[in-house]
């Protein structure tokens, strides 16, 4: 009778929140398909059954954020709750899952509850040592409440296998109902949403606005960075029109249903090669310390419907412009259609956020934490400047940088600005 | 439907190859006028002539070179390595050749080769005639690995790899050359990575490929009646691929396993999918895997020395008795 619980789905991960429920109560669930999707700290992802069955229940409702290990579904044969023994929770449980909604902090219910069931069923002998047993009878004896140090091994060298937890749960069958468990038909309570300040009544002619995870997510992320990081902007020009020129070329040659290239896409490779000179700046910062990264992996800010993402394009300082077109071009697509990998978001050192399609003059970005910098990007306008004293028309972008002050310096931040530029108007050596 | 031997079903699917595909060519030592040493080649080199069936001389590097070489010409070569004991003296050629050649030039040219070789002891060869030593190729990328234990997927699986555009190194067995099953009518194929569940049980699961596979069967049919015991058996057919899904699957239902090889126990290929088992099922596991495999000697010549070295029905009989369940399901 597998009991579902909420998986860890990244390394970060503690919590999930059911996003959405595909089955209800009641449907055939088969092994390998998808039965719900699962909002994480990084992405939505699917949640895929285990064992081939009945879903009989629900226990964690859609919205509700639950610590990983904690069980959110039960899948059965289909012969009704009443058949199955699984429902006579162990105290422990309902202890457990009773508690999480004074704690403050809800990370730390999963390891109570779990440290509280391991007790029972994996648990030591009383003389200390652990107990031997197969991984299948320490299994079944979790999902029955079997205490383990009351069964008799008959395994290889006293090893407690399965026929040994069944002898014990034939005989506690056999023994009249006082002997087992009461049932606990009540399902283990939700662990609020983190960040998600208590519900406030809305005013009239007002509508509150539901936080989803990302965007709870996004929001602590931003106040994080914007209250602990010492931010300072250094700005600057960059004449656009020879790398206009260049793009329009380089993507004619491309043909038909070739990969074309963004100015977005160029800017990410300008910023990588610069990054290769000026690595200070490719750094993160971990609990104080900050770290320089060898790897150039370039963030593009993504907006989507539910806030805003940074997929990571890896390596982009060995990359060709087309490489990255390519990529930045998969990853966008996977962040519209909410199907980006926690992989896709990961180990990012700087990132680029561009506002250039939306007529900005001039814009500053917030640090995305743990990197240490990030580039805003606005629009390209033709402009007069004056060459040899005449008025001529060029291509003029304005693009602001935000450092981390604690590490980054004006003159730093100021020189890599002038490398960045140094490539985009000196465009052909970004196809190097 | 008809019942021919392990032996006829590839000499008729490497015939009807011929006669399908213009490119497909048969080459290798003593295939045309000796008609094979195994007898496969019968009548092949009088109906299709020398250029489609290749005598060479005994030179396996340079045969399997030359081989590998019309495959990137766009021939179709079926390599016959007479027994896998002789493949040491290709390995070159297979190994950083046949296998590398599609990924280190681009994708230019694949190789579409099939080596077919019987493994296997039991023949009173001695110790160099009488190797398995497939979980070399196995261990490979870029190679493919299969090796089926009935008549019906030796030719099945006999298609798919001349049809295959990557080198298959296409594993037969001495002692499985006599053996007869039904084999179905018309153009099937069977696809490599498949394992197939021969026999359904709930006790216990037998893993194995090649003449093993047929072994376990037999020996659980038998344990079934006479012990009460219900055995499933999973024959891999495909080494690599390897098909973990069905393993897994399996050992998931009776929580415990036996992998039955004939190969050599430490590195087999036994290592691998008990790795795998415990990767994917560990929760589900009551017992530790066990692996039955040959003793790890030169096999001798002596009959009562090899038949004490090799592994089989007596040694896969006494590991269910060990592992079997007390209690029937």
């Amino acid at each position: 009778m597998p009991e579902i619980t909420m998986p860890r789905l990244s390394d970060t991960m503690q919590e999930g929140t059911i996003a959405r429920w595909l089955k209800s109560p009641g449907d055939k669930v088969n092994n390998g398909k998808k039965m719900g999707e699962i909002e994480t700290d990084k992405a939505t992802m699917d949640l895929e059954a285990y064992d081939t069955g009945v879903l009989e229940q629900i226990l964690v409702q859609e919205g509700a954020t639950v610590p990983i290990g904690q069980p959110i579904a039960i899948i059965g044969s289909g012969a009704g709750r009443e058949a199955s023994p699984k429902h006579e929770e162990p105290a422990t449980v309902s202890a457990a899952s009773s508690e999480p909604t004074e704690q403050a902090a809800p990370a730390t219910s999963p390891s109570a509850s779990y440290i509280q069931r391991e007790s029972v069923a994996a648990g030591e002998s009383s003389d200390g040592t652990r107990i031997k047993a197969s991984p299948l009878a320490r299994r079944i004896a979790e999902e029955y409440s079997v205490d383990l140090r009351r069964v008799q091994g008959t395994g290889p060298g006293g090893r407690i296998v399965r026929d040994d937890i069944e002898d014990v749960l034939e005989q506690q069958r056999a023994k009249p109902a006082p002997a087992v468990p009461q049932p606990q038909p009540a399902a283990p309570q939700a662990v609020p949403a983190p960040e998600v300040p208590a519900h406030v009544a809305a005013p009239p002619e007002t509508e509150l606005i539901p936080f989803s995870r990302v965007q709870s997510l996004i929001a602590r992320r931003l106040a994080e960075s914007k209250q602990t990081i010492p931010h300072f902007y250094v700005s600057t020009e960059i004449d656009m029109t020879e790398v206009l020129t260049m793009r329009q070329v380089f993507n004619a040659a491309a043909g038909e249903g070739g990969v074309k290239v963004t100015v977005n896409d160029l800017i990410v490779k300008a910023c990588a090669l610069a990054l290769e000179k000026y690595p200070e700046v490719n750094s993160t910062n971990k609990e104080g310390q900050f770290f320089k990264h060898t790897h150039i992996n370039v963030g593009i800010a993504v907006d989507v419907p539910s806030g805003l993402v940074v997929p990571v394009i890896r390596d982009a300082n060995i990359k060709g412009v087309r490489a990255i077109a390519r990529e930045s071009k998969a990853l966008i697509e996977k962040a519209r259609t909410n199907k980006l990998a926690p992989a896709d978001l990961e180990a990012g050192t700087f990132s680029v956020s561009n506002l250039g399609m939306m007529d900005v003059s001039e814009f500053i970005a917030v640090i995305n934490p743990p990197q240490t910098a990030i580039l805003a990007v606005s629009s390209t306008r033709k402009q007069f400047v004056p060459v040899d004293g005449q008025p001529v028309i060029r291509d003029l972008m304005t693009v602001t940088l935000s450092a981390d002050h604690r590490l980054l310096y004006g003159a730093t931040v100021a020189r890599f600005l002038q490398e960045v530029k140094g490539f985009l108007q000196n465009p052909y050596s970004l196809l190097g | 439907m008809a019942q021919i031997t392990y032996r006829q079903a590839l000499h008729d699917t490497l015939r009807e190859e011929l006669l399908r595909d213009e490119d497909v060519f048969l080459i290798g030592e003593e295939i045309g006028n000796f008609e094979g040493s195994y007898k496969i080649t019968a009548g092949l080199l009088k109906e299709f002539g020398p250029r489609r069936v290749v005598d060479t001389t005994i030179c396996e590097n340079g045969f399997v070179g030359m081989a590998t070489g019309a495959a990137m010409l766009g021939q179709r070569p079926i390599v016959e390595i007479m027994t896998i004991n002789f493949i040491a003296l290709a390995m070159d050629e297979i190994v950083n050749h046949a296998a590398k050649i599609y990924y280190m030039f681009g994708g230019q040219c694949p190789i579409p080769m099939v080596i077919r070789t019987p493994g296997g002891g039991g023949q009173q060869l001695a110790a160099t005639h009488s190797q398995n030593l497939e979980v070399w190729f196995a261990h490979v990328p870029g190679l493919e690995v299969v090796a089926p234990s009935t008549p019906a997927d030796a030719r099945g699986m006999l298609r798919t790899a001349v049809r295959d555009n990557n080198p298959v190194i296409f594993l037969e067995n001495l002692a499985l050359y006599n053996v007869k099953g039904e084999v179905p009518d018309g153009d099937y194929t069977v696809p490599f990575g498949q394992a197939n569940v021969t026999k359904e049980g709930k006790d216990l699961t037998i893993i194995s490929y090649s003449r093993m596979a047929a072994v376990a069967l037999d020996v659980a049919h038998r344990m079934e009646q006479e012990n009460g015991l219900s055995i499933e058996v999973v024959d891999v057919r495909s080494l690599r691929p390897l098909d973990t899904q069905t393993i897994v699957n399996s050992v998931k239902k009776t929580n415990r396993a036996i992998v039955f090889e004939e190969d050599w126990r430490s590195f087999g290929v036994g290592a691998e999918i008990v790795a795998r088992v415990q990767e994917e099922a560990f929760d589900d596991l009551d017992a530790p895997v066990k692996r039955v495999a040959s003793i790890e000697v030169p096999l001798p010549y002596s009959k009562p020395l090899e038949q004490a070295a090799l592994t089989g029905a007596k040694q896969l009989v006494d590991a269910v008795q060990e592992l079997a369940p007390r209690r029937r399901r």
